[in-house]
């Protein structure tokens, strides 16, 4: 987070550099020519930069024992997995589970419901955080500025369990939000928000927002704080008004980060989890809230079929690759930041 | 940058072997514990083995009742249940090879037959079995796994010679709605909606709050129960899950392909068209439905004893007994025979297992043997002498102050202890007795008669009736079960027949709800497209298969 903000911090420093190369993790260096490795070259530099390596080391390691290993375990996709036998003692069945996968309907309407709130959840989430974040950022009175970020993030630490029970009592047909809508002569009749397919997708968005947006705020926040005040100064000098700054220094300051975040996110548009459909979900809107991951649940683990949901997984994660290479690729194109 | 590689590959290599080694090492050691064979246990000395229930709740293993088990057997029961939703418990369990002592799996246990999890039983029964063999008997056979596999892995969960003094019935309704309307007669649905209606125009309101004709819990696993089963119970069909069978040729069919099922949820659909179903039959928890029920404004549902034991007990404690509920035969027309006190026989199946990984394998299966024995049902079953009840002239009678508890505290159970290690544990029925003769349950008929409360023996007497299993065909005209129930047969897991079965439920729990929610002039349209839509993810097929499992249990049990 620190790194992002400092990028945020470092661009808005020269603001004339188009392209500003966003280092996440373990960024290579990129060696330039007049440094032509040779043996004692590379011993000289290793030993200079010991100390680095040594403190990066913990999270190389804990990267191949939690994310590398693991892929290990993929091959089970392709074998008919039975957990009492070894890994090397399956039968081995080749594409069968993929097959069986893009066969079944069930599985392109959770992809459509996956995608779709998705989508929506960071469309909304974004723009919401960054609004937040915008306003937030505004505030000159210090102590209210801190509060309102505290009280705005606190949802985040709230169970999905909790929330879903919350919206689930608000929205029902004698709850707050019907009560109010009858109450101001909106409405006549209470409208069941819970039993209307249409309206799925809307709800957890909304609920997936007043549960997030202070909390994603934060990093935006933080960007915003390493804009350079100087250039509001000239700003107000030529008599830009608040929302004059807003538009033209604030936000194309942290453009680098947004972009970054955006890259990020779209990569993990597909994970979703479940916890949000599976709580908030009914027989009667199932079909808009079945997403990859409850499908996985249901007929993969939940029916003893590890090979199966062991191929859904792979197609998850080589979906999540796919959408980053474009997002990346586009990024490079418009000369912004970007992932790798 | 060669050496940059190779140091780098050099370095996971080393890495990967560290890795590896420190893992195989770790099981090296732990392979040496798991001393202490045949240590002897007392009630000063216990020891405790961990016991996973499907069906069970947070609880522990120290009220009286637990107490004397450990005092007679030197044994303590960490009883672990399903946290948030029992399907994945048991596949993790597989995943992680980490098994309970004894577990009770329910329908699972195919699966962990599959995986090894679980040990067969039968030597162990042939050895030192007395007690279960002096239960099952003859029965013995019904507890076999399959026709391709027929060892015996668990015991347990249903009554032998059970008796049928007590049924849900297809519906429930509240027994002022019986006072007000003058004690009818509710034999057809078309009675049964008339009464609602009747009662329900006098009585918009009940406490202040809005008369819920008819409501319903289709939200969860639930939807099953109140949705699903009396639908095929008003058509007259035993309660075989999910399935019809002909219980003489075995031929099976998915029991949502029937007419008669369309024609009982078409009436559900004018039931909501007409303002007399909850509206929040569908999407309201649990929790709330109970609620609802225990306020007294509900005047009807659609569900079992064993569900709304909660709510009845609040009524009863609040002094609300003329909003506690009768049972009633109602069925599609007077043509259909309502099943509700079917004798299903002992059906086997679900049960409690052993462990494949349990170190105390032979004192589990000998604490299996213990709760089957006279001593053990009683203890379970009654209590404790003196405390629980007394023996009066030779026979047992239950204290009134725990009868009472028994009938308007939800916690007695899991307070004393009374009745909670019945089930699933291998247990007598209602119909049988001791050495003395004696019922070995407290739910012989006498007994249930002389738990009734004051409304509903009020009721009883206006119908001339001393139980309400009088309005029902007798259990003898229903004729006994030849597969006992389709729910307990033994499905492997991931086969095709538990997929079809798997994304059938899943769609007509949709489409039945949608349909019934919907407008009552589409729903014929909605019903063609869901019976098109089963066709086409090959029910055919899962009915076949389904058809080859009643006859293979029939085989297997000797009842073809």
């Amino acid at each position: 987070m620190s790194n992002l903000a400092k990028q945020g911090e470092g661009q808005s420093q020269i603001p004339a550099t188009t392209s500003v190369k966003v280092g996440m993790g373990l960024g290579k260096q990129k060696k330039t020519p007049s440094l032509k490795p040779n043996k004692n070259g590379f011993w000289k530099r290793l030993s200079k930069q010991k100390a680095l390596i040594l403190m990066s080391l913990p999270f190389v390691l804990w990267l191949i024992v939690f994310k590398y290993i693991p892929i290990g375990g993929w091959v089970m996709a392709f074998q008919d997995y039975k957990p009492q036998f070894g890994l090397l003692e399956q039968k081995w069945v080749g594409w069968e589970h993929f097959k069986d996968l893009f066969d079944e309907p069930m599985f392109y309407r959770a992809l459509e419901n996956t995608i779709g709130m998705g989508v929506l959840g960071l469309v909304f989430g974004t723009i919401t955080a960054i609004g937040f974040a915008l306003l937030l950022n505004e505030l000159r009175f210090i102590t209210f500025k801190k509060w309102t970020q505290t009280i705005s993030y606190l949802p985040h630490f709230v169970s999905w369990v909790i929330v879903a029970n919350i919206v689930i009592t608000m929205l029902s047909q004698d709850g707050v939000i019907n009560n109010l809508l009858m109450g101001l002569g909106i409405i006549n009749n209470p409208i069941a928000f819970m039993s209307n397919p249409d309206l799925f997708w809307g709800i957890v968005t909304a609920a997936d927002v007043w549960k997030e947006t202070g909390w994603n705020a934060i990093i935006y926040l933080a960007a915003m704080a390493g804009v350079d005040p100087q250039l509001y100064e000239a700003a107000k000098v030529d008599g830009a008004s608040r929302w004059r700054q807003m538009w033209h220094i604030t936000l194309p300051s942290i453009r680098a980060v947004i972009i970054v975040l955006l890259i990020l996110n779209i990569g993990n548009l597909i994970n979703i989890g479940f916890e949000k459909q599976m709580l908030l979900g009914n027989n009667i809107v199932a079909e808009k809230a079945l997403v990859i991951d409850l499908y996985a649940l249901d007929y993969g683990i939940g029916m003893f079929r590890y090979s199966f949901g062991t191929a859904i997984g792979i197609f998850k994660s080589v979906v999540s690759i796919i959408l980053i290479l474009i997002c990346n690729g586009f990024a490079k194109r418009i000369g912004e930041g970007r992932v790798f | 940058m060669k050496s940059t590689k190779l140091a780098l590959s050099l370095f996971i290599l080393f890495l990967l072997g560290a890795f590896l080694v420190g893992c195989s090492n770790e099981s090296e050691n732990t392979s040496t514990e798991g001393e202490g064979e045949g240590e002897e246990y007392s009630a000063e000395n216990p020891l405790t083995l961990s016991f996973y229930s499907e069906d069970g709740a947070e609880k522990s293993f120290d009220d009286p009742v637990a107490q004397a088990i450990t005092e007679k057997t030197g044994i303590k029961l960490d009883m672990q249940y399903p946290v948030g939703g029992n399907e994945e418990t048991v596949p993790l369990m597989i995943a992680s090879g980490d098994y309970p002592d004894l577990i009770f799996a329910k329908g699972d246990i195919s699966k962990l037959i599959e995986a090894g999890g679980v040990i067969k039983l039968d030597d162990l029964i042939e050895e030192k079995g007395d007690n279960l063999k002096a239960m099952y008997g003859d029965q013995l056979d019904c507890l076999r796994n399959t026709i391709d596999d027929p060892s015996i892995y668990t015991v347990g969960t249903y009554g032998v010679e059970g008796a049928y003094w007590s049924t849900s019935g297809s519906f429930q309704i509240q027994l002022d709605v019986l006072r007000e309307l003058g004690y009818p007669e509710i034999k057809t649905l078309e009675d049964f909606e008339a009464a609602l209606t009747e009662y329900y125009e006098k009585y918009p309101e009940i406490d202040g709050q809005k008369t819920l004709p008819l409501s319903l819990l289709g939200s969860d696993w639930r939807w099953l129960i109140t949705v699903g089963d009396p639908a095929a119970a008003v058509a007259g069909i035993p309660g075989d899950g999910q399935w019809a069978i002909n219980d003489d040729t075995g031929e099976a069919t998915y029991k949502f392909l029937l007419p008669e099922l369309k024609e009982y949820f078409k009436w559900l659909n004018g039931m909501n068209d007409k303002g007399l179903l909850d509206s929040e039959s569908f999407t309201h928890t649990y929790d709330t439905y109970i609620s609802k029920l225990s306020s007294g404004r509900v005047l009807s549902i659609a569900d079992q004893d064993w569900n709304i034991g909660d709510a009845d007990k609040a009524l009863v404690a609040d002094g609300k007994e003329w909003r506690t509920y009768a049972p009633l035969p109602v069925t599609l027309g007077e043509e259909y025979v309502s099943q509700g006190l079917k004798d299903y026989g002992f059906a086997g199946g679900w049960g409690i297992a052993i462990s494949s990984t349990s170190e105390h394998q032979e004192e589990a299966f000998e604490f299996l043997d213990w709760m089957a024995s006279e001593e053990a049902q009683i203890l379970t079953n009654w209590g404790i002498e003196g405390e629980n009840y007394d023996i009066v002239d030779g026979e047992r009678v239950m204290k009134e102050e725990d009868r009472e508890r028994m009938n308007n505290d939800p916690d007695y159970s899991k307070e004393t202890g009374v009745g909670y290690y019945v089930y699933p544990f291998p247990q007598w029925g209602n119909g049988a007795v001791d050495s003395n003769g004696q019922p070995i349950t407290p739910n012989s008929e006498e007994d249930i008669i002389n738990n009734f409360n004051t409304a509903e023996k009020e009721v009883l007497e206006e119908y001339q009736m001393e139980n309400w299993i009088d309005w029902f065909p007798p259990t003898e005209e229903l004729g006994v079960s030849n597969h006992g129930q389709a729910f307990n047969y033994s499905i492997q897991s991931g086969s095709e027949l538990e997929i079809i079965q798997q994304k059938a439920d899943d769609l007509t729990e949709q489409r039945i709800t949608q349909a019934i929610l919907g407008d009552p002039a589409e729903f014929d349209a909605a019903w063609e497209s869901m019976i098109e839509e089963l066709e086409a993810m090959n029910i055919e097929k899962a009915n076949e298969e389904m058809t080859q499992k009643t006859k293979d249990v029939m085989e297997l049990w000797g009842t073809n």
